[in-house]
């Protein structure tokens, strides 16, 4: 799981009303090199959730160089579109957690798939 | 403007602004065979010839002289030429005043002749097209290589119902992907429409609600301590040396979990909705029936989760919800819809406010079963009241094909299989090649 998924996800567990941004709890996290395209990222920066993002490049250790607040003009830098692609696409949960801010519930991520699907008492 | 102004010819006119933009898009069709300026016409060889003098000289020079190679090829449409046959043909164009010299590997040049003649073939019931002869020069074909190359017959990842490679290219036509942008597949199971849409440079993503097949994959052809020990969706994309998927995801498009705020998001959404005949639809939640027999859940993130029958209509009703949120405008759902003749009618097709019907395609599979390629996009914001209200004034999504697998599965007697074929008459399709 990239973060590009994790800042897409959120809680659905029914009637939880805080349920985004989802923790992550790390067991293993990879490194891939990722397909660098500046008009994907360009179209993909306005819909990410900042703070989410910032909180789940913390929780892989991919936090560093990334600002506190995102404004479109940042775009512009080649290094900070670098330094995005990077976080967003290249760095990999392969094990681990998303932890329900509210409830605590864990959906567990293997082989960096996240398994989403609710119990039936969830749904 | 089809030829004859039968709908059903295999040969239109179409007037384009440059040969560049014939160019492109015979780069990127696949249907489209190929792209020829006509230089002349005629139903008899001599009305062809006739138009082929006509044919101002001053058009013709650019392609005639000297320094260019070329060669002509004979194709047939109805029939079929033997190589002699295709021969005189050629010699016969012998009138024309071409100087330059006949190559027939990589020639800069190819010019087409092109022989209908469907007079003597009863199998091509939809186009009975009157004789005609066409020569031109072509300025564009298809490169239908891509289609061998991803051939499922060596496809590493596959399963019951993968899509076939050349449809699923057509899907991504269809939904106009291209490089800087993202596209989803809610079903993606095996990956192949994944492979199609991130072979024209789209970032790709997968959900689906089955985690074996998204997750566990299944033995490859590689032995133990090999590379391909194991195949899974990834395998297929290293198999052709593209970038990963930037996201598969377990989830459940009934139930799905993402954040209520994300929208215009993805570029296109792609998919084959499950469907009753090869794998069922399901969804979250105990079916009434078994609820109370499951086991207690003690440890919420490894209990194995129920899941029930999920009719298509209801899929396709939350599927084309999604799209219409997810996707930008302008954005593109392309889906499969399952028909047949009994039940399908054209104000069944699911509809939503955002959304605008761009295509509906029939491919024939069988004589009592097909299937529509829908192509649908996005034409105004998402707006959830109105969205709500179009669904609160059509309460019960199901579809009369929801009965789709008894219609297949089911038992005719000897004298109604026979009223049934009488009252369809059969139904023939054009064959790919020609």
């Amino acid at each position: 799981m990239k973060l590009l998924t994790h800042n897409m996800l959120s809680c659905h567990i029914k009637n939880v009303r805080n349920g985004y941004p989802f923790l992550i709890e790390v067991v293993k996290v990879s490194e891939h090199e990722a397909d660098f395209d500046p008009d994907f990222l360009k179209h993909i920066f306005p819909r990410i959730n900042w703070p989410a993002f910032l909180q789940g490049a913390q929780s892989l250790g991919c936090r560093e160089g990334l600002p506190e607040e995102a404004a479109e003009s940042m775009l512009e830098d080649e290094g900070f579109l670098k330094r995005f692609h990077h976080a967003l696409l290249e760095v990999f949960l392969e094990e681990g957690s998303l932890v329900c801010p509210e409830t605590g519930r864990k959906f567990p991520v293997t082989k960096g798939i996240p398994n989403m699907l609710l119990n039936e008492d969830e749904c | 403007m089809p030829a004859g102004d039968l709908e059903h010819s295999p040969f239109w006119y179409v007037t384009l602004p440059s040969e560049e933009t014939a160019k492109s898009i015979g780069q990127r069709a696949l249907l489209t065979k190929m792209m020829v300026e006509v230089w002349g016409e005629g139903s008899t060889w001599e009305e062809l010839e006739a138009a082929l003098q006509a044919y101002p000289a001053e058009a013709m020079a650019p392609w005639v002289g000297p320094e260019h190679t070329f060669k002509v090829v004979v194709d047939a449409f109805g029939s079929k030429l033997t190589m002699d046959d295709q021969l005189d043909l050629i010699e016969k164009l012998e009138f024309l005043p071409f100087k330059g010299k006949v190559r027939l590997r990589n020639p800069e040049l190819t010019f087409v002749l092109l022989v209908v003649d469907c007079e003597w073939n009863d199998s091509l019931v939809d186009v009975a097209l009157p004789r005609r002869y066409y020569f031109g020069r072509q300025v564009a074909a298809a490169d239908r290589g891509v289609l061998e190359s991803y051939s499922l017959k060596r496809r590493l990842y596959l399963g019951p119902t993968s899509m076939d490679a050349e449809i699923a290219f057509i899907m991504c036509n269809q939904a106009k992907v291209k490089r800087g942008q993202l596209m989803l597949d809610p079903y993606a199971g095996t990956g192949s429409i994944l492979v199609a849409a991130a072979h024209y440079g789209a970032k790709v993503m997968g959900t689906d609600i089955d985690i074996k097949v998204l997750r566990e994959g299944k033995p490859g052809p590689g032995g133990p301590g090999s590379a391909t020990e194991r195949v899974c969706i990834g395998s297929n994309f290293t198999q052709y040396g593209l970038p990963q998927p930037v996201g598969l995801i377990r989830l459940d498009t009934h139930k799905h979990p993402l954040r209520p705020d994300l929208q215009e998001v993805l570029h296109a959404v792609i998919g084959d909705p499950p469907y009753g005949v090869r794998a069922g639809g399901k969804k979250s939640g105990a079916k009434p029936e078994i609820a109370d027999r499951r086991n207690p859940i003690t440890d919420p993130s490894t209990h194995i989760p129920a899941t029930q029958p999920y009719t298509l209509g209801e899929c396709l009703r939350d599927l084309l919800d999604l799209s219409a949120r997810l996707l930008v405008v302008g954005g593109r759902l392309v889906y499969f819809l399952p028909a047949t003749p009994e039940t399908y009618c054209e104000e069944e097709v699911p509809g939503h406010p955002a959304l605008r019907l761009v295509a509906n395609s029939e491919q024939i599979l069988t004589m009592r079963y097909s299937r529509r390629l829908v192509t649908m996009e996005k034409v105004h914001p998402y707006d959830a009241a109105a969205a709500a209200a179009y669904h609160a004034a059509r309460p019960d999504p199901t579809m009369a094909i929801d009965r789709l697998h008894d219609i297949v599965y089911e038992q005719l007697d000897e004298a109604a299989k026979k009223e049934a074929a009488e009252a369809a008459p059969r139904r023939r399709c054009r064959g790919k090649q020609f």
